[in-house]
């Protein structure tokens, strides 16, 4: 009888030894697999341990009447038994408490009483006691197993909670999907005893790792998860597995599968338990899901926002010329004979400067093109680098309508490299320094030799860049927040460096040591050999 | 080039105030304006333009709508909070939405840079007769073969009279109150159907089909009611090139 409760009881609650746990903490339950085995068996060693706990308590009480009686001569000694018989209720629950009783009468009747009174064992009285010490038993038996199904069922929803709590911690730290199936497969195995499973459509994930699973069991999972009508059930296969498909938001996620101990078997609460864990998991996917499908319309977004700008931007840049340019032409056509000679003259310089400004700037793109290619043709000669310098300076200064100083003029330092191409870095790089600096401020190139290197450093009045933000202005697209007014497409200085590191040379900047104001972008190239 | 006509209130020419802070540009049209028989003002910033304006108020308002210091939009916002000087919108972006915007922000017409001149002076002439129209109500408008009563409603095409619908009629008057300037979509079923009328875009594109039929020789290549693609419709005035 007792060990049919006791059973009852085990079978409900997850397989799991009640006095055992009681001395288990809590925490280490999830993991500790080996303390989560059915016992279905006819009688543990536990109970045989019980029942002689319960007669060696009887004996110590006939063992203290007997010492009382030697004393006193006292015979009416069974509320002493009956003592005894609640100790054994109380700590031992139901079935020892009645052996004790049991026991406890034989003790009393035969031992104390047999032969000291004339009462028989079919007296009115000994019967009385029998009575008493068995509704005593009884009473406080179940009392006791009350307070033990209390006590259990408070544990086992304090597990319940503390395994979902585990999962879902484990759940929302991250929102890689393959690491939520694993913990999935882990929690789930950890509270089924047995092992678990979480089949997708590309993988399986298992726990304990390596657990063997038949094609059949691969085969019937996928097919599960294909079936709406599945979703929000259990269904059971051979060997003990259950099988719930993963759902979430109406879309099918996988398959979650799991199964007890060799021998054992779950009850309908740790059915529902396991499966309210596998829809935390498929809950976790779907957010998994969500959080990727955000962070990819976000990318997208960002995409979009960085092509809009660079198309206005290249619109901006080759319309603004193209605009003067018309703007200009048509002039001279509809007016030209009341125009005086120096608007006329204006009027041309305007048009050829704005041409050579389109052609630079589509001689950006087009080289742009090729650096991404890799179709870009390097060659490598002596030049000279002061020449290229001032025919840059010349060039800008009429363009922009700017005054470009040379710092340091420095008539014999050569270069080894493609003058075409250093030629257009250093021109982005000053017509850079002209955009981002203040109308009538100045900007300077200076010369020199250092380090087995020539090198030509640009210098302007502007903003500078916030300190953060230096090492990305050569960086593609990118455009310093504070000149976010000013159109550009930041793809000068990119291509500045492109061209200088294939030529084996290199570009920097930094901000000006302060109190001066402004950015120097620092160009180097390899010397001619002597 | 004929000489301008000046339809200004004040005396003298009438005075432009050109805003655009690339100053190519600027260099590049101030001399045609000013030989068209224009006083030419220039600013390089919004804040510029606004300060100017405020000190002394132009006839009509060419401006870029990519200024540094502020958007396009909002200096026009602001002019319009206390002046009614016609703007003319000078846009390097294509984005429809934009001048969309921009018009309907209160700028009276737009051209697209890159712009020739004899354009860009024929819309500031429209602007000014739009301005002219607003204070002295004509009762009557001829543009080409167009003719249209304002008083009996009546509208005829080459002499011959054609008979349309109200809300033909209502689109029409619209145009022609706007004649050689741009009129958005949004400004049509504001004065057809209303301020409150929750009219799609399309129903404007198939009244303005049907008064094509009517007023068109060739409805197919408009001549009368031209298109802005994505923007809006235009009447064209009698001066257009």
């Amino acid at each position: 009888m007792d060990s049919e409760r006791d059973t009852a009881l085990r079978v409900a609650y997850f397989t799991y030894d009640v006095e055992a746990a009681r001395f288990e903490s809590l925490a280490a339950f999830g993991s500790s697999s080996g303390d989560l085995t059915l016992k279905i068996g006819p009688i543990s060693s536990r109970t045989i341990l019980r029942y002689a706990a319960a007669f060696a308590i009887v004996a110590l009480f006939t063992g203290l009447a007997e010492y009382i009686y030697q004393l006193s001569h006292l015979l009416r000694l069974s509320a002493l038994f009956l003592a005894a018989v609640l100790v054994v209720a109380y700590w031992l629950g139901a079935g020892p408490a009645y052996f004790a009783a049991f026991t406890a009468f034989l003790a009393f009747n035969f031992y104390i009483l047999g032969g000291r009174t004339p009462l028989s064992f079919a007296s009115w009285e000994s019967i009385l006691t029998l009575g008493v010490f068995f509704f005593t038993a009884m009473l406080t038996g179940s009392l006791t197993g009350r307070l033990r199904d209390e006590a259990q069922k408070a544990m086992v929803r304090a597990r319940t909670t503390q395994i979902l709590f585990d999962a879902t911690r484990d759940f929302s730290a991250t929102p890689d999907e393959a690491f939520i199936h694993e913990r999935l497969a882990h929690h789930l195995a950890a509270a089924a005893g047995g092992g678990a499973l979480v089949l997708t459509g590309a993988a399986t994930f298992a726990s304990p790792a390596g657990l063997a699973v038949s094609e059949d069991l691969r085969r019937r999972a996928l097919a599960l998860g294909e079936v709406d009508s599945a979703a929000g059930a259990v269904t059971t296969f051979a060997e003990g597995w259950s099988l719930r498909p993963l759902y979430a938001d109406g879309v099918s996620l996988g398959v979650a599968a799991w199964r007890p101990p060799a021998g054992g078997k779950h009850a309908a609460e740790a059915q529902t338990l396991l499966a309210i864990l596998a829809d935390a998991g498929a809950a976790a996917v779907a957010r998994a899901h969500l959080a990727a499908a955000k962070s990819n319309a976000e990318a997208r977004a960002r995409t979009e926002e960085l092509r809009n700008a660079l198309l206005s931007s290249i619109s901006h840049d080759l319309r603004t010329p193209l605009a003067a340019i018309m703007a200009s032409a048509s002039s001279l056509q509809e007016f030209g004979e009341t125009f005086d000679a120096a608007t006329r003259r204006d009027l041309t310089a305007t048009i050829q400067e704005e041409s050579e400004r389109m052609n630079a700037f589509v001689a950006n793109l087009l080289n742009m093109t090729k650096l991404e290619a890799g179709a870009l043709a390097v060659t490598r000669i002596r030049f000279g680098v002061q020449e290229v310098v001032d025919r840059t300076m010349r060039r800008q200064q009429l363009a922009h309508r700017r005054t470009v100083v040379e710092a340091a003029p420095f008539a014999e330092l050569e270069a080894s490299g493609d003058p075409v191409l250093f030629e257009q870095a250093l021109g982005n790089v000053v017509e850079n320094a002209i955009r981002y600096s203040p109308a009538g401020s100045t900007v300077r190139i200076a010369c020199e030799r250092a380090d087995g290197e020539a090198v030509v450093r640009v210098t302007d009045e502007g903003p500078g860049v916030p300190g953060e933000d230096i090492g990305r202005i050569f960086d593609k697209f990118y455009r310093s927040p504070s000149v976010a007014a000013t159109a550009g497409t930041g793809l000068g200085l990119s291509i500045a460096r492109g061209f200088m590191e294939a030529m084996g040379g290199a570009v920097t900047a930094a901000n000006r040591p302060k109190p001066e104001r402004g950015l120097a972008v620092t160009l180097k190239l390899g010397l001619a050999p002597q | 080039m004929s000489p301008a006509i000046h339809l200004q209130a004040s005396d003298g020419p009438a005075r432009l105030l050109l805003v655009d802070d690339e100053p190519q540009i600027v260099r590049a049209l101030t001399p045609a304006l000013t030989a068209a028989g224009y006083s030419v003002e220039t600013a390089a910033t919004g804040e510029a333009a606004l300060s100017q304006m405020a000190g002394n108020p132009c006839d009509v308002v060419i401006l870029d709508l990519g200024l540094p210091d502020m958007d396009g939009k909002e200096v026009i916002r602001r002019i319009r909070e206390w002046s009614e000087a016609p703007i003319i919108v000078l846009s390097a972006r294509d984005l429809e939405s934009e001048k969309i915007a921009a018009l309907d922000f209160g700028a009276d017409d737009f051209v697209n840079k890159p712009v020739g001149v004899g354009e860009l002076l024929a819309r500031v002439r429209a602007s000014l007769r739009g301005r002219e129209r607003r204070f002295t109500a004509q009762p009557s408008f001829k543009a080409g073969d167009l003719e249209i009563n304002f008083p009996n409603r009546r509208v005829q095409v080459q002499g011959d009279e054609v008979r349309l619908t109200p809300r033909e009629y209502d689109l029409l008057r619209t145009l022609a109150r706007h004649a050689g300037r741009v009129v958005t979509h949004k400004q049509v079923i504001t004065s057809v159907w209303g301020p409150e009328a929750q009219v799609d875009a399309q129903f404007v594109r198939v009244l303005v089909a049907q008064l094509r039929q009517k007023l068109e020789l060739e409805p197919s290549a408009p001549r009368i009611v031209l298109t802005e693609p994505g923007v809006g419709y235009r009447l064209k005035a009698d001066d257009d090139a």
